[in-house]
């Protein structure tokens, strides 16, 4: 669907520790895949871009985006109560392909479960077999929202400091029989994750993998040419995170260049 | 348009008819086809396009974006597909609206820009070409023309030749310069003006020792820069007899008025598109209601009044 300009009103918040979801009412016309993106402007204080969020649930006349505290416009977005008008555009960009069968293993990365618990729903109203790999720093990071996860789909979670679940990184929660031949990876977190899961996937793995990725944007809508990630295709040439992505097929990106820089 | 209270939006450039003294900015609009899913490209005043350089340029590395306080630092760094497929598929697309076009040409040499610019007016689809001077994120070609009077000039003189519709320069600002440049490149036989391109520009990640930019500078936009540009369109339209189109940092109407008074005739919105894609429709909106509350009946009637009110 081309993108809408609206305001939204605020209806709830919902606090999980460092991070809120915020909950508000879209139109009909309001129709966004999993992955795409809702830009929105986060307040004045010399802050003039928009900031790109994922679509964390969405059902009806309501949708929600779940947001991490990193900064200024996190900090006022997350602060939004009930009344509360925002300015949004959206959605934005290219969403995962849902069409793939098999069984379907989604790996998290921090806030990157946002836009992969929203995958998750769609899949397994579709009949899909959905486990949600997720990573965290620490076991009370994200307040209950594991908890409350843990009711809509099979979670397994991994923290860096070992306080909650496995020890480790999202990666530590991949078992031997999840291969590229029966599963399918989405996966949603920092850089430095896709990098190691595209290494452990292998060359021959990419092919079952897409990813969404996490660019700096300005226009979100493919004009300005300022959040780009490096492509296969082209050599030396770039694809727009906003507009291409910022859902990829793995294959489509030069990870050499993709890890240069971390 | 002529709107029922006598209210009267339309300006005249170099010749060029513009339904709003609204333009938007080169590189702000990529070529008009992704805004168009939000915005009436008939609504502008004129379009001025992304940079195109004769081959296809792959830009700088990312990132390419940083915010600072009321500002934006990019380093797109031309980034096209080069005059060729932009003569094929986005010039006839920009061609079924109705909206002069302002060719945005950049180069890394003389013969480029040369070259370039005659394709473009043989083209029979552009208004006007904008020659970009002063693009901060490429070395030779960009801020090279625009620091040196005398070569910008030879280099205006050598594409006047070759053109045969209106020749727009864009510049930076040049404190001290401005004054100086803006005569050369008229005498050279320009026919009109663009200001401001960005400020050269940095910022450093303090955590991790290393440049926000992987390009390491870039362009400063946005209001940060408005004011900066109001000085220079001020310099410029006070040393020349040309129109010339105001930009940097355009936020609000009275942003805009505030370029007119000082000598712009027609202004362009930049950074302000890639937030709110309708901000020209809105401000020409805004623009008839100012107007009409202060009495102005057609736009030239602001523009440079702030000379003709004794000042400066
Ligand atoms: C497609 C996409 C989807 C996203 N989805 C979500 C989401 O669902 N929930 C969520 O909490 N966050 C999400 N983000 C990240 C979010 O946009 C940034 O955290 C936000 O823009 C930071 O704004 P700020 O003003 O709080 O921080 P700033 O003060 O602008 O920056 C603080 C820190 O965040 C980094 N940052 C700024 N902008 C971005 C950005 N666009 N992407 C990555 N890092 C950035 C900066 O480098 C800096 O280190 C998403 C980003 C993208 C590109
Ligand atoms: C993302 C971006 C890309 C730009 N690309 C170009 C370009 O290709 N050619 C050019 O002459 N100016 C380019 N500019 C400069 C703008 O056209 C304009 O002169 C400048 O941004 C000041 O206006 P603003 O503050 O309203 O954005 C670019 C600016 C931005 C923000
Ligand atoms: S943010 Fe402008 S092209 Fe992606």
């Amino acid at each position: 669907m081309p993108p809408l300009a609206f305001r939204a009103t605020v209806l709830e918040r919902r606090d999980y520790g460092c991070a809120s979801e915020v909950i508000f009412r879209v139109g009909d016309g309001f129709s966004p895949l999993p992955g795409q993106f809702v830009h929105i402007l986060c307040g004045g204080g010399g802050r003039i871009i928009r900031r790109p969020f994922s679509v964390f649930r969405h059902e009806g006349g309501i949708a929600s985006v779940l947001v991490r505290e990193v900064g200024g416009g996190t900090a006022w977005l997350r602060r939004r109560r009930r009344g509360d008008e925002l300015d949004i555009l959206g959605p934005l960009g290219r969403g995962f392909d849902l069409t793939g069968g098999g069984e379907h293993v989604l790996l998290a990365g921090g806030i990157g479960v946002a836009p992969l618990a929203y995958l998750g729903r769609r899949l397994t109203e579709r009949g899909g077999k959905v486990t949600l790999l997720w990573g965290m720093e620490k076991g009370t990071e994200y307040g209950s929202l594991p908890e409350s996860l843990g009711e809509e789909f099979d979670l397994h979670i991994a923290t860096a400091d070992g306080s909650r679940g496995k020890e480790g990184t999202v990666l530590e929660l991949l078992s031997p029989e999840m291969t590229p031949g029966t599963h399918l990876f989405y996966a949603c977190g920092p850089r430095s994750m896709l990098v190691a899961l595209t290494e452990r996937l292998s060359t021959a793995g990419l092919p079952s993998l897409q990813v969404s990725v996490e660019e700096r944007m300005a226009c979100g809508l493919g004009a300005c040419r300022g959040c780009t990630v490096p492509a296969v295709e082209h050599p030396g040439g770039y694809l727009a995170a906003c507009r291409d992505g910022p859902v990829f097929r793995a294959e489509e990106l030069d990870w050499k260049r993709m890890m240069e820089s971390i | 348009m002529e709107a029922d209270d006598g209210i009267d939006l339309r300006v005249e450039l170099a010749g060029i008819s513009l339904k709003n003294p609204f333009l938007v900015c080169s590189g702000t609009f990529g070529n008009g086809r992704e805004m168009s899913e939000l915005v009436d490209l008939n609504a502008l005043g004129g379009l001025m396009t992304k940079a195109v350089t004769l081959e296809p340029c792959p830009g700088n590395p990312p990132p390419r974006l940083w915010e600072t306080p009321s500002g934006m630092l990019n380093s797109i760094g031309l980034e096209n597909k080069g005059l060729e497929r932009f003569l094929a598929e986005d010039l006839p697309w920009l061609s079924r609206f109705d909206v002069p076009v302002w060719v945005n040409v950049a180069g890394f040499s003389a013969r480029e820009y040369v070259e370039w610019a005659e394709a473009v007016s043989r083209s029979g689809l552009a208004a006007a070409v904008e020659l970009n001077i002063s693009c901060p994120n490429v070395e030779k070609g960009g801020a090279f023309f625009s620091r040196r009077p005398r070569e910008a000039a030879e280099l205006v003189a050598r594409v006047r030749e070759v053109v045969d519709i209106p020749l727009f320069v864009k510049l930076p600002p040049l404190p001290g310069a401005m004054r100086e440049t803006a005569l050369a490149v008229a005498e050279a036989g320009a026919d009109g003006l663009s200001l401001i391109n960005t400020l050269p520009a940095m910022a450093v990640d303090v955590e991790r020792c290393r440049p926000r930019l992987g390009n390491v500078t870039g362009g400063l936009s946005g209001p940060a820069i408005h004011p900066v540009a109001v000085h220079a369109v001020w310099e410029a339209s006070g040393a020349v007899d040309l129109p010339v189109i105001g930009m940097g940092g355009i936020w609000s109407c009275s942003d805009a008025v505030e370029m007119l008074m000082a000598g712009a005739a027609a202004v362009a919105v930049g950074t302000l598109n890639l937030v709110d894609p309708r901000a020209v429709p809105r401000l020409a909106e805004e623009l008839a209601g100012f107007m009409r509350w202060k009495g102005y009946r057609r736009v030239p009637d602001m523009v440079g009044l702030l000379r003709r009110r004794g000042w400066g």
